[in-house]
């Protein structure tokens, strides 16, 4: 069966290793309030900013890029993991995977629902950097759980 | 909708692994449709019908829910 805008299977290795590699490092980063590891580099941002009310635009300024690396590597990986094909790609098999990407749309924005009742102020900017990666994480814990329980299911037989 | 596929693979003597193999599909979708919990596309139904030299009313049927 011919699936579209599917990645190759050898990309799942790939994939699994970039996702794992920004885990660690985001892990890290948030445990030590985005300042450390300190990776100081000078980037060009679109928008920059003064201060909260004033942004610059086009000027070169330093920023510490570990956050950025982390959440890139967090992001391709995710997505490479996500839509490498299975070894044995099927059309149950994408029919597993496209129930899983609208449970995990659902569940991701049921999620943030509840943060923008719940939560608000400077604590809902964590819930935004999460959410930046919860959709991708909830489609692949639950793709790859349906998997592994019709592939019990079906070594039972 | 139902089928007779185990059966079928009885009458032939074969494995779910062997079926899946023969028509390029995971095992899980041979074990997944045999519990009518998946309806194969007609291509796969016109497949499995060719391996077992049947038509493919004869091995899958509608049933009340359909």
């Amino acid at each position: 069966m011919k699936s579209r805008f599917l990645f190759s299977h050898k990309f799942k290795h790939l994939g699994w290793i970039l996702f794992s590699t920004g885990f660690v490092l985001g892990v890290i980063l948030l445990w030590n309030d985005i300042e450390y590891p300190n990776w100081e580099t000078n980037v060009f941002p679109l928008i920059g900013s003064n201060d909260i009310f004033s942004s610059t635009i086009f000027e070169w300024t330093s920023n510490n890029i570990a956050d950025e690396i982390a959440s890139i590597l967090i992001i391709l990986g995710g997505i490479l993991v996500s839509f490498s094909k299975t070894k044995d790609e099927d059309e149950y098999i994408s029919k597993i995977r496209m129930e899983s990407l609208i449970w995990a749309t659902y569940v991701n924005y049921m999620v943030l629902v509840l943060a923008i009742i719940f939560v608000f102020d400077l604590s809902f900017l964590n819930v935004l950097i999460y959410n930046m990666f919860t959709v991708l994480l909830f489609f692949m814990l639950r793709f790859h759980y349906v998997l592994y329980k019709s592939k019990k299911l079906t070594d039972e037989e | 909708m139902k089928n007779d596929i185990k059966v079928q693979r009885a009458i032939h003597n074969l494995t779910q692994a062997n079926l899946a193999e023969m028509i390029g599909v995971s095992r899980q979708t041979i074990n997944a449709m045999e519990l009518n919990k998946y309806v194969p596309s007609t291509v796969l139904a016109l497949k499995i019908s060719s391996i077992f030299k049947k038509s493919v009313n004869e091995i899958f049927f509608l049933d009340n829910n359909d």
